[in-house]
């Protein structure tokens, strides 16, 4: 309409839309962006860290062999994993200001939700930090049953106590706050061990999940057809196989790992949220805006990777995050049976080690399975919380 | 396309899924070495014979000198007429141990899922229409911490509480006591409990969500304005149309979790049913048990979601039977 009214008399003055340069136009928004360079570096350099560990390096040394760092398959895993959360969830955040803003005080009303975000972070720094400076938990039977700082066990139980004896019990120490297992283990140690591996299988599993769900959704409903069916049907089928009578037949054929368990729960968990993504993606795709990108000639990966895939993030962020608490317990579950990796010391296996001793040494099982239960409980809070926030239908009910 | 169609459509497609199912079983077993066979061909090299002699007649015996797709069409064959192997440990065919092992989860598994089913839609039902009440929000706490909590820990934190120290259950799980005493109510009481906590959340969750979406309704309004009762608004015009998506969510979601649940809460309490019986499958390496028992739980998840479909297209007569 504004063209109608646009007078021709004062076209010298003012740019028309005849005079837009669209060549020019094409070209700044093609070139490359200064984000898109640093976040295609950030890949690069990733990647070939990767070939050296893989390819280049001697096979059976450290990665950086000064430092004495060596990284295994799930360690690269979860750097990739950090790295994506990094450019594709910190980075767009802090680039929409307002939008994060509005976002932050939807979230702030569900105050269990803040405090298991702060719970959550406190987790992740932790896990993140300890295993670097701590030596891994061993087995040292003169250390056993070693009580928790501030409590106090009949002094018969530990071979020898750490803390102070007075009154035929043993005391605990600060050596130990949280105590020592039958095997001398140090439970907070164990702990600290823990979190990372709960962060790595719930972090790196959602990972794949979103990956492929997000491919696999937004193509189903984008192309549709039999693109559409093919996809669909195999979810149909995954979506029945159980993931975890897989994986006990798995360990059972190869031995369990925490890279094949998190890499079997990555691969077969994303069918349900696929499908959450096409529904989403078939309603967007009849929406305005993306017929107007493809009116414009915007390419396929265009229109999917711009306006269909930033519509659906949000349910499939909810999604996600409700998925994360029952991977940690599979993964506690399975060590829980020792069917878990060996190599690996989870919270699950702390607290089947503590199992019989439960009614001498209650510690041992308690300690752990509190973490471990609060773990859960906040990401299922935090999901509560997002699908409060990010889902606009639900605007309203939760007020 | 009809109903029946759509159904008939709905269980070629669990067949298919079978079939995959047991054809990807088939592969795990075929390309995986034998660890049977190393021991047997390493005991035989240390008492002077061959070990390659050996290797061939345990093969021919087994019939794993065949060509694959003899022994893939053996495989199916077997599968298909229930003949799923012997079990080495137990000395028993595979399909006798795990009848045997049935009853005893069911002992709890079914007293579980009553009163999970029943609770759970009713405690969801009771939210929705006191919405944002203190019970409300007491109801919502005791979903997530059944949501959250692990069960196996749970379960341990129990047996000691109210086994060991309290000493109101027994430690061990009795198999001599007969199905309906108090002996045997006693020690599948903390199974009960556990399992139903672990089901109950999600139901009552789902529940909720379902029937506020009715609650608001005009029909609903309608009904209370001409001064219809209560009780009478709840069941007839919330619980009916929530039924619906209720049912499909009660087979194919419970039963995951039933499935899941119940192999740690057995491991735990010692009890001698289908979970139990895999994990010492597991344990001894009885590798024909170990298939059994982890089939049958893949075959029962297919047959759930194969019954929640079929459910779903039955109960609501506004189902589209198209392709999406």
């Amino acid at each position: 309409m504004s063209v109608d009214t646009d007078t021709h008399g004062s076209a010298g003055s003012r740019e028309t839309f005849e005079d837009v340069d669209w060549e020019q136009v094409d070209d700044a928004h093609r070139s490359l962006s200064l984000k898109a360079i640093i976040i295609a570096s950030i890949y690069t350099v990733f990647a070939a860290g990767v070939i050296y560990d893989y390819v280049i390096k001697t096979p059976g040394t450290d990665t950086i062999g000064t430092l004495g760092v060596n990284l295994q398959a799930l360690d690269w895993l979860y750097i990739l994993t950090l790295l994506s959360i990094l450019c594709f969830v910190v980075v767009p955040l802090y680039e929409n200001k307002r939008m994060t803003r509005y976002y932050w005080r939807q979230f702030r009303k569900n105050k269990a939700a803040v405090i298991s975000l702060i719970y959550l972070g406190i987790i992740f720094v932790i896990g993140s930090i300890g295993p670097r400076f701590l030596d891994r938990p061993t087995v040292n039977p003169s250390n056993a049953y070693q009580p928790p700082v501030f409590m106090s066990v009949e002094e018969w139980m530990p071979v020898e106590c750490a803390g102070e004896v007075s009154g035929g019990r043993c005391h605990g120490t600060w050596a130990h706050p949280l105590g020592t297992t039958h095997e001398g283990k140090d439970i907070l140690v164990s702990v600290i061990y823990g979190m990372e591996v709960s962060m790595q299988v719930g972090l790196i599993a959602a990972m794949i999940t979103i990956t492929i769900a997000a491919i696999v959704g937004v193509s189903a409903a984008y192309f549709g057809g039999w693109i559409d069916a093919v996809l669909m049907r195999y979810v149909d089928i995954q979506i029945t196989f159980p993931t975890f009578f897989l994986y006990l037949m798995v360990v059972y054929l190869y031995g369990g790992s925490l890279f094949s368990m998190i890499v079997i729960f990555g691969l077969l968990g994303w069918g349900g949220i696929a499908r959450i993504v096409r529904s989403e993606a078939l309603q967007r795709r009849e929406e305005e805006y993306v017929l107007a990108a493809k009116n414009a000639g915007a390419s396929s990966y265009w229109t999917m990777r711009r306006h269909l895939l930033p519509n659906v993030s949000n349910s499939v962020i909810t999604a996600v995050t409700l998925l994360i608490p029952g991977l940690i317990l599979f993964e506690a579950s399975l060590a829980f049976l020792g069917l878990g990796d060996p190599t690996v010391p989870s919270w699950g296996e702390v607290i089947a080690s503590g199992r019989d001793d439960l009614q001498y040494a209650w510690w041992i099982s308690t300690i752990p399975g509190v973490f471990l239960f609060f773990t859960i409980l906040a990401f299922n809070f935090i999901g509560d919380a997002l699908r409060d926030a990010l889902d606009p239908r639900s605007e309203g009910s939760g007020e | 396309m009809s109903m029946t169609t759509y159904i008939l459509r709905r269980v070629a497609w669990a067949v298919v899924a079978s079939l995959i199912v047991l054809t990807l079983t088939f592969m795990l077993l075929y390309f995986t070495p034998d660890t049977q066979l190393a021991e047997l061909q390493f005991q035989a090299a240390q008492a002077g014979d061959d070990p390659s002699e050996i290797g061939e007649a345990y093969e021919s015996y087994y019939g794993y000198d065949q060509p694959i797709h003899v022994q893939y069409v053996d495989f199916m064959g077997n599968m298909l007429s229930l003949d799923w192997g012997w079990s080495e440990t137990r000395a028993q065919p595979v399909t006798t141990a795990i009848a045997d092992a049935i009853p005893y989860s069911m002992m709890y598994g079914v007293p579980s899922v009553i009163i999970s089913t029943v609770l759970g839609i009713a405690i969801g039902l009771y939210s929705a229409t006191n919405q944002y009440t203190r019970s409300d929000y007491a109801a919502t706490f005791f979903a997530f911490f059944g949501l959250s909590i692990p069960d196996f820990w749970f379960a341990i934190i129990l047996l000691v509480i109210f086994g060991v120290m309290l000493g109101w259950v027994p430690i061990l799980f009795d198999t001599s006591v007969a199905v309906f005493s108090l002996e045997n109510a006693q020690q599948l009481i903390l199974p009960i409990i556990v399992l139903t906590l672990s089901s109950i959340a999600s139901l009552m969750r789902y529940s909720r969500a379902e029937a506020l979406e009715y609650v608001e309704a005009e029909f609903v309004k309608t009904a209370k304005a001409k001064g219809v009762e209560g009780r009478r608004i709840l069941t007839r015009h919330i619980f009916r149309p929530a039924s619906v998506p209720l049912a499909t969510i009660l087979v194919g979601d419970l039963l995951g979790i039933i499935l899941v649940s119940s192999y740690l809460i057995e491991v735990v309490y010692g009890i001698p049913g289908l979970g139990m019986l895999s994990f010492r499958a597991i344990i001894n390496q009885d590798t024909p048990l170990v298939m059994g028992t982890v089939l049958l739980p893949a075959f029962l998840t297919i047959i759930g979601n194969l019954a929640q479909d079929v459910a779903y297209t039955v109960l609501d007569p506004r189902i589209d039977y198209g392709d999406s």
